[in-house]
Parts: C-alpha cells; structure tokens; sequence
C-alpha cells in the first residue's frame, strides 16, 4: 500500500507531566501516512511517557491525540489500540512461552478471544515465522523466550509488534541490545514497513547516526521543551 | 527484626507445654507404647490393599476437581485479574474454608451424604479448594502484571491477557501446588476414614478401638509406602513440568 499523504496522526498542545513536573509541554505535531519519526533524547526526558500516551496508556495532562486510521475516522489512542503494534523498553514478552507464542501474542487484539482459546492457526503460525526469518531468529522459534539473549528477546519483541501489520508502530529502544549490523536490519525492517505498508513508527533512539539513516525526521525532547528536526516533512 | 519478632513469639508462647505437675517417666510410657507397634502384623494386607487404593482414588478425585474449580475461583480471587471488591470477598471466602480442619468437612459431609467415601471425596474437595485457591491466586499475582498489560494494550481481551500473559507463568507453580495437594490429601483421605468418610482410616479406626496396635502398625506402615511412592513420583513429575516452551 503506498502512502496516501494524509496526516494519519495528530498531536495538539499536549503536555505531558510526572511526578508533578512537566516532562513535554504544549507538543504540536501532524504526521503523515508511512513516516519514521525518531524520538531523540536523554534518559528521563520523557520519551516512554510521551511513547506511552501515544499507546493510550498514559493519559497527558492537557491536549489531545488523534489518529486517522485507513478506513477514516478520527479516534482517540485507546479506541485505536488494535491497529497498534507497541515495542516495550523493558519489552514485556512472556517469558515460559516460545518465541514463536510470543509473536503470535501481536495478534490476540485482531481474533476474538474463543478463536485463540486453543491456539492460533497455521496461517498465523506460517506468519510468525516468516517474520522471525526476517529477523534471523527462524532456529529460535520453539525456544522459551527465557533461554534467548537481551538481542534475541528485543527482536522477538519487534516481531509481536509487526505481525499484526499495524498502521502505526511506536517502539521504545527497539536495538539496544543488538550489534551495529543487526541494529540496522531491524530498523531497515521498520522502515520497509513505512514505504511498503504505509506504517507509521514512532521510534525512540539513542543513537544519533541510525535516527539519521533510517528517520525521516526527529523529534528531540530536552527539558520538557521540543523541536523537530530533519530533511522530511512532517 | 523479624529474627527478634519469632523469638519473642516462641518466650510468650512456651508456657503452654509446662509439664502436668505429675510425676512421669515418659521414656517409659514411650517404649511401652511403642512395643504395641512391633513388630506390624501385615497378615491383614489382603484387606487394607483395596482400601489403600480407594484412598488413593478419593485423593485423585478430590484433587481434580477442587483443581479445575480452583482456577476460576483463584482468578476472582487474584489482584490482577478481578476488581478489588470481588477479590476481598473470594479471599475471605477463601479463609473461612481452610480455617475449618478436613476433619471437620468430613464429618459435615458424612452428617449429609452418610458414611460412604463420596463424603471423603467431597470434604477433602472443598478443603483443597480453600487451599489451592490460595496457592493459585498467588501465582497469578507472582506474574510480571507489564506482560498481560502489553496484550491488552494491542487490544487483547481479558481472557486472552490471562491465557497467553499470566497462565505460562503461572502454570509450572499451579502443577507443582496441585501435586502438593495430591499428596496432602492421600494422607487426609487416609485420617477421615476415622468419622465414616472411606479409605483407609476406617481400618485405623477399627484398629485403635480394639487396641489392635500391630495391625494399626501396618496400616500406618502401607499408608507411608504409599506417601513416600507418590514423593517420589511428584517429584519426577516436577521436573518434567519444570518451565517448558508451548
């Protein structure tokens, strides 16, 4: 699916606060259809809460988030959580299931709950693998995700995020745990789903160089103040 | 603290096994009583063996089904799959179970359904229910709450949050409490059989109302074999259910 050029999300004077203190104030942002936005900053600026309320999770103390999903329509983050896919700092994946449960687990807001009582189909499972294939994991899908490294967990994490082909992705560290070469495969997996699928991924990252290959634009957060910055446009 | 807190518990607690005040040679008493046992007189095997096995037979049944009902009863009873009030109540629930001994359940459920191990069967369910409920919501609780969170953030339901977020975490510690409780209520299907409700215990009954003490021996001595049979075997179990993949 090509990018249409609509803003798929917007973001109107949101302020964002913890523990009292503001963390992002009066954010106003459009994003369109299939961009990659890195969210740059350091540890504690603000960038989870920011991912967090974007996810619905996290409600901001003012402002508003609005997305446009493909079918039209405006909703609010927690009426678009199906269309999701979420990639967690701390990445949050069963750890006695498999890898390749775990993916599958990127599915369950799509199927109703009596269809995945006694497990998913070949279908999904072919899905899941493949993706665990794109990610170099294809011998590690009937491992427990308790026997895998900090690496293979996070791209496990990665797959659960995109299985369900979601129109906005929002992933908090995504490679921190993995090596210059892979750390670009994934984030070159992220980007083909912007060009390919019209995803829209909103990405927190560290590393300066890979926000630069990969984004099309960066938000950097500091003090609770914002800017953007980039070749892009929004 | 806490070291400090059990000590003073144990000084105030140790009047209650002051002596009688009567003089008695409890070496004595011991030996005497104990020679009663040996040696066990097993030639009564051919009639304990099938109430051995229908007291394995009401542990299995009990344990089963307060396992199955456990399950949703530990998930009302569980912070992080039911609201706070539902919770209050199942725990309190839960509580007044176990505080009434099995002994006593067999004795209410024999008043009911008469003296027949059905009555065994439906005591030592309820009691294991009260237990196993217990042990099971705190399973559920001991999952990383983030991991079900993550699903219901993509939209997954309850169900499918407990199904795929807690259950895999929980399910090697609920096989591991309901192998426990297999094994707890062999022993307690063995002791109901006191007031009327099957198994085994009907034999010790009859056994210490006639102070036929070497028969009761071997009665004793069979219900051990089994006990330390099943230890063994729970244990292997456990090993194979030890956090495995789907």
């Amino acid at each position: 699916m090509t990018r249409n050029g609509t803003n798929q999300i917007h973001i109107e004077d949101l302020t964002v606060s913890r523990g009292g203190r503001p963390v992002l104030e009066k954010l106003n942002l459009s994003v369109r259809r299939g961009r990659f936005v890195s969210i740059e900053g350091h540890s504690g600026v603000g960038k989870s809460s920011l991912l967090s309320c974007l996810a619905g999770l996290l409600k901001p103390s003012s402002g508003a988030i609005t997305y446009h999903c493909r079918k039209g329509g405006a909703h609010t983050p927690s009426q678009f959580q199906e269309r999701l896919g979420l990639v967690f700092q701390h990445l949050r994946l069963t750890a006695n299931a498999t890898a390749e449960v775990n993916v599958l687990c990127g599915l369950l807001g799509t199927r109703p709950g009596w269809r995945t009582l006694f497990g998913f189909p070949s279908s999904d499972r072919s899905q899941a693998n493949r993706l665990l294939a794109e990610l170099g994991l294809e011998c590690l899908a009937s491992k427990p995700v308790s026997q895998l490294s900090g690496g293979e967990r996070q791209r496990v994490a990665v797959a659960r995020a995109l299985i369900s082909e979601p129109e906005c992705l929002l992933a908090d560290e995504p490679v921190s745990n993995l090596d210059p070469t892979t750390a670009r495969s994934v984030l070159g997996l992220l980007k083909s789903e912007c060009t390919r699928n019209g995803c829209t991924v909103f990405c927190a990252l560290h590393d300066r160089a890979l926000a630069e290959e990969f984004a099309d634009f960066t938000l950097r957060l500091n003090a609770g103040h914002w800017e953007l910055s980039g070749g892009g446009a929004c | 603290m806490a070291f400090l807190l059990l000590l003073l518990a144990v000084l105030f607690s140790l009047p209650v096994i002051a002596p009688s005040g009567r003089t008695l040679d409890y070496a004595a008493n011991l030996t005497r009583f104990l020679s009663r046992f040996w040696p066990p007189d097993f030639s009564i095997l051919a009639q304990i063996l099938p109430s051995l096995w229908e007291t394995f037979q009401m542990a299995v049944l009990a344990t089963t089904a307060a396992a199955l009902l456990s399950i949703p009863v530990a998930a009302a009873a569980s912070k992080t799959t039911a609201p706070t009030p539902v919770v209050a109540l199942m725990r309190f629930l839960l509580n007044a179970i176990r505080a009434i001994p099995g002994l006593v359940w067999a004795l209410l459920t024999v008043a009911v359904l008469g003296a027949n191990p059905g009555a065994g069967v439906l005591a030592l369910s309820i009691y294991s229910i009260g237990y196993l409920g217990k042990f099971f919501s705190d399973a559920f609780e001991s999952a990383d709450p983030g991991v079900s969170e993550a699903l219901r953030a993509t939209g997954a339901d309850r169900l499918q949050a407990f199904q795929y977020g807690i259950w895999p975490h929980a399910r090697p510690i609920v096989w591991s409490h309901i192998l426990w409780m297999l094994e707890y209520n062999i022993r307690s299907a063995a002791i109901i059989g006191y007031v009327g409700a099957g198994g085994i215990g009907s034999w010790l009954h009859t056994y210490q109302e006639f102070y036929q003490w070497n028969k009761f021996a071997a009665v004793l001595t069979c219900i051990l074999a089994a006990v330390i049979i099943l230890d063994f075997a729970g244990s292997r179990i456990r090993r194979e259910l030890a956090p495995t993949a789907q």
